[in-house]
C-alpha cells in the first residue's frame, strides 16, 4: 500500500537527519557553554561603550579585551573578583573574562576560535599545551611586551623556568601548583601512628596505609589525582629524563622514556598495591578528592590547588607532606609545576595589547598574588608575594599552604625537573592516564602495556616533528 | 502519486531548502574530511602536509583503534538486541487495554526526551560506586560491587544498558504504533482456534511487527555507533583504560582534544563507511524478510 511506502520515505529521511546530527555531535556537546556570561560588568565606564557602538572613534569607552580561562567553583570565583576589581581601577580598561570549560577545551576552543578569526586576547593554558602554543605562531611572547616594568627575577624560579626557552619567558604565570601527598591525620591517629610524621617514602606510604587499614580506619591506602601528572611528577623527583632533548627543552623531543627501567619500577609497584587494595584507583583529574574527603583513604597524590577545596570540606584534621620517595640510587630531582600561564594572542590591537599587559602585571602584583594564593592554595607566583605571607604569618598558620611551597624550593635544578615539554603532550598525558589505568585497573602487563604506550606516543612526536620541525 | 506540477521550478523550489540543509551541514563538511584525512594538519590549521593514505593505513595498524572497533560492536549488538527487545516486550505489556495506560505510555516515552547529557548525569548519578543509590542496592542485595571507574567491563555494560534505557522510549513509541494498526481479527481468529497468548505473539503479532521492528533496528544501529557521544563523555570518557573508548569517543578525543585532525577525519570516514555498509548489508538480508502488509 501506499501509506507504507510514505513511511518508508519517511523512515529514510529520518535516518538522514540522524546522521547528519550525529555528525555535529562531537562540537557541540562540549559541557554548557553558557557559563554565566557574568552580569559583573561592575566596570562604570562599561555601559557608555553599549551605548555607541556604531561609533567607529573606541577612545570614548574603554578598551574591551576577552579573557579565556579554565577557572571553575571557587577557583573560577575567585578569578571573576579579580577582573571586577581590574575594571573598577582600570576604567580605561575592560576585561572580559569567560569561563570556556576544561583546560584540553580552553585550549582547543581557542585554537578553533584563532582560526576562525574569534580568538580571544588572553588565554589561559595549561602547561601541558605549553609548547603546542609555542609553536602556534599566534601568540605574543610576554618578555617582549615589558619594558622593564616587571622584573622577571621577581617570578618564584621554578615556575620561570618552567615557561621560558632560551632565557625569556613567553607567557605570564598565573595559576601554579605542584603535586603533594595530603593525609588524614585523623585516620593515623586511630592506627595509633603519628600525624605529624607523614612518611617520606614510598614504602613508608604503604606501611602507614596497611596499619591504618589493619586498625579499620579506612578501607583502602591512596588514590592519586592526574594519575599521568603523578607518573610525570616521580620522573623528575628522582631526577629521571621523561622525554629525549633534555626533555624537550633543547630541541623537540621525539621519544619519551616513560617505558625505562624507572617507569617500569614506578607502575609496577602501582600495579602490585593495587592488587592488594592499598592503591585505590580513584579516576583522572580531581575524582578522587570526593573518596578522600568521604574518609575511604588516608593518603591522597593531588595537585595543590585543591588544597583550599579540601580545607574547606573535610571534616577530619588534613595533613599535607611532600612527594614520597622510591628506594633505590635515585637523585633528587624537583617536583615540576603544573597548572595554566596567560598567554597574549597576536590578534590583539596594539591597544588591546596594552591593556592586556596592564591586565597581566596587575595579576602579578604582589597584592593580587597574595589574595589569588590564599583563595585557591595555587603558589604565590611572585617573590615580594612569599614574603609578604611570610611576614604576615600565613604560613605558621597554615601551615599546609607551605608545604607545595617548601617543595619544589627544596629541589634540585636540573634538566629532567624543569618539567617536560612535548608537542603533542594533550594527547600524551592521554596516552600515559590510559595506559596507567591499563595496569592499575585492568591489571595489563605493566613492561608491554609501557611499551605500547611509548611507541604511541613516539608516532605522535614523530608526527608532530614532521609538521614542525626545523 | 501521479500528480504533476505544472511548472518546472516549484518542486526544485519547494526542495530548496532541504538540499541546501544537506549541503552545507553534511556534503561540505563530508568532502573536508575526506579531503583533510588525507593530510597531516598542525593543531591550528596553518600547517599541512600531504600523506596520503597514511592516516588510513595507521589507523588499521593501531591496536588502540582496533579496540574501538570492538568495543563499539559490542556496545551496538547489545542496544540494539537487548535494547529491541526489551522495548518491544514492554509495548506488548503496555498496549492491553489497562485502567490508566494513557499515564503509563506517556511516562514510559520519558527518557527519550532527556538529551545524552542529562540521561548520562543521572546514570552516573545513580550507580555512583561511592555514594549511587543504585550501586548500594545492588551490593546489599545481590552482594555485587559495582564500580564502572575501576571495572572494564561493568564500565561498558554501564553505558551499554544506560544507551539501550535511553532509546528505550522511542523504541516504544513505534512498537506501539505498529501494535496498534494491527488487524484484530487475525489474532482474533487465531484466539478462537485455540492459540495461546505466546504462540499469537510469534506466529501473528512478531512477524507483522517486522517493518517496524526492521526500521528500528536501523534506527538503533545508527544510535549506537553515532548518538552516543554525549553519554560516555559525562559518566566514563572512554575509561577506565580503554574499555568503553567507542570509536566517536575516539575520534573526539584525537580530534578535539588531541588535535589531530587529520588522523580523526580518517576516524570519521572509516566510521561513515563501516555504517553505511552495515545498513546496507541489512536492507539487504533482514530486508528481505520484512512482511509488508
Amino acid at each position: 500500500m501506499n501509506r507504507r511506502r510514505i513511511v518508508l520515505l519517511l523512515t529514510l529521511t529520518l535516518l538522514l537527519a540522524l546522521v547528519l546530527s550525529a555528525c555535529a555531535a562531537p562540537a557541540a556537546e562540549s559541557p554548557e557553554q553558557e557559563a554565566p556570561k557574568e552580569e559583573a560588568t561592575t566596570a562604570p565606564a562599561a555601559p557608555a561603550q553599549e551605548e555607541k557602538p556604531a561609533e567607529p572613534e573606541a577612545k570614548e569607552g574603554p578598551v574591551t579585551i576577552t579573557f579565556w580561562h579554565a577557572m571553575s567553583g571557587s577557583r573560577g570565583e575567585v578569578v571573576q573578583d579579580l577582573v571586577d576589581t581590574f575594571n573598577e581601577k582600570f576604567p580605561q580598561y575592560k576585561v572580559e573574562a569567560e569561563y570556556t570549560g576544561s583546560y584540553a577545551e580552553t585550549l582547543t576552543k581557542a585554537l578553533a576560535a584563532y582560526k576562525a578569526g574569534e580568538a580571544p586576547i588572553i588565554v589561559q593554558v595549561y602547561e601541558v599545551g605549553t609548547q603546542t602554543m609555542l609553536d602556534s605562531d599566534a601568540i605574543i611572547p610576554v618578555y617582549t611586551m615589558n619594558q622593564g616594568e616587571v622584573d622577571w627575577a621577581e617570578v618564584v624560579e621554578p615556575i620561570r623556568k618552567y615557561y621560558s626557552i632560551d632565557g625569556n619567558l613567553y607567557c605570564m604565570p598565573f595559576n601554579s601548583s605542584t603535586a603533594m601527598l595530603y593525609y588524614n591525620k585523623d585516620m593515623f591517629e586511630k592506627a595509633g601512628l603519628d600525624p605529624d610524621k607523614p612518611p617520606t617514602t614510598w614504602a613508608e606510604v604503604e606501611e602507614y596505609s596497611k596499619k591504618i587499614m589493619e586498625a579499620g580506619a579506612a578501607e583502602g591506602g591512596f588514590s592519586m589525582g592526574w594519575p599521568a601528572w603523578i607518573l610525570e611528577q616521580m620522573f623528575a623527583w628522582h631526577n629521571q629524563l621523561y622525554a629525549n632533548n633534555d626533555n624537550g627543552r633543547s630541541g623537540l623531543a621525539t621519544e619519551i622514556y616513560v617505558n625505562s627501567d624507572f617507569g617500569k619500577m614506578v607502575l609496577g609497584e602501582w600495579q602490585r598495591m593495587a592488587e592488594e587494595g592499598v592503591l585505590v584507583y580513584g579516576g583522572r583529574k580531581y575524582k578522587a578528592n570526593d573518596p578522600f574527603l568521604g574518609q575511604q583513604f588516608p593518603f591522597l597524590f593531588q595537585s595543590t590547588s585543591s588544597l583550599g577545596g579540601i580545607l574547606k570540606k573535610a571534616e577530619f584534621k588534613v595533613g599535607t607532606t611532600f612527594l614520597p620517595r622510591f628506594e633505590g640510587d635515585y637523585e633528587k630531582g624537583n617536583s615540576v609545576v603544573g597548572g595554566g600561564c596567560l598567554w597574549v594572542m597576536d590578534t590583539a590591537t596594539p591597544e588591546q595589547q596594552e591593556a592586556a599587559w596592564e591586565f597581566l602585571k596587575y595579576t602579578f602584583s604582589p597584592e593580587r598574588a597574595v589574595l589569588w594564593h590564599k583563595g585557591t592554595g595555587y603558589f604565590p607566583t611572585s617573590n615580594t608575594a612569599y614574603e609578604m605571607l611570610k611576614e604576615e604569618g600565613w604560613f605558621e598558620k597554615e601551615p599546609n599552604f607551605a608545604t607545595a611551597f617548601n617543595q619544589i624550593l627544596s629541589g634540585n635544578d636540573t634538566p629532567a625537573s624543569q618539567g617536560v615539554l612535548l608537542g603533542p603532550f594533550v594527547r600524551i598525558r592521554d596516552v600515559m592516564g590510559t595506559a596507567i589505568e591499563e595496569a592499575v585497573v585492568n591489571g595489563a602487563d605493566v613492561a608491554k602495556t609501557l611499551d605500547n604506550a611509548a611507541n604511541e606516543a613516539n608516532q605522535l612526536l614523530a608526527e608532530y616533528k614532521q609538521l614542525y620541525g626545523d | 502519486m501521479q500528480t504533476r506540477f505544472p511548472e518546472k521550478t516549484l518542486p526544485y523550489l519547494l526542495l530548496a531548502p532541504s538540499i541546501i540543509i544537506v549541503l552545507i551541514f553534511f556534503v561540505v563538511p563530508s568532502v573536508q574530511s575526506l579531503y583533510l584525512s588525507f593530510y597531516r594538519v598542525s593543531a591550528l590549521g596553518n600547517k599541512k602536509i600531504f600523506i596520503g593514505l597514511e592516516n588510513f593505513t595507521r589507523l588499521l595498524t593501531d591496536p588502540s583503534y582496533l579496540n574501538s572497533i570492538i568495543t563499539s560492536f559490542e556496545f551496538a549488538i547489545f542496544v540494539v538486541f537487548v535494547g529491541l527487545a526489551a522495548s518491544m516486550a514492554v509495548a506488548v505489556v503496555a498496549n492491553q487495554r489497562l485502567r490508566g495506560f494513557g499515564v503509563y505510555r506517556t511516562l514510559l516515552i520519558w527518557p527519550y526526551a532527556l538529551s545524552p547529557a542529562i540521561a548520562g548525569l543521572i546514570w552516573a548519578q545513580m550507580m555512583d560506586p561511592s555514594i549511587g543509590l543504585a550501586s548500594h542496592l545492588l551490593e546489599i542485595l545481590f552482594g555485587i560491587r559495582f564500580n564502572y571507574q575501576t571495572n572494564g567491563q561493568q564500565a561498558l555494560l554501564f553505558i551499554s544498558v544506560a544507551a539501550a534505557w535511553k532509546m528505550l522510549g522511542y523504541n516504544i513509541i513505534f512498537f506501539l504504533a505498529g501494535l496498534q494498526s494491527l488487524p484484530t481479527e487475525l489474532l482474533e481468529a487465531a484466539a478462537i482456534d485455540g492459540a495461546g497468548a505466546w504462540r499469537r505473539f510469534w506466529k501473528i503479532t512478531f512477524p507483522l511487527l517486522s517493518p517496524t521492528t526492521f526500521f528500528l533496528f536501523i534506527m538503533n544501529t545508527l544510535y549506537a555507533f553515532f548518538q552516543v557521544f554525549g553519554l560516555v563523555h559525562i559518566t566514563t570518557e572512554g575509561g577506565p583504560g580503554r574499555a568503553t573508548d567507542l570509536m566517536v569517543y575516539k575520534l573526539y578525543r584525537d580530534g578535539f582534544e588531541g588535535l589531530n585532525t587529520g588522523y580523526a577525519s580518517a576516524q570519521s570516514i572509516v566510521l561513515l563507511i563501516m555504517v553505511a555498509a552495515l545498513t546496507i548489508l541489512q536492507f539487504r538480508y533482514a530486508g528481505s524478510r520484512v512482511h509488508y502488509q
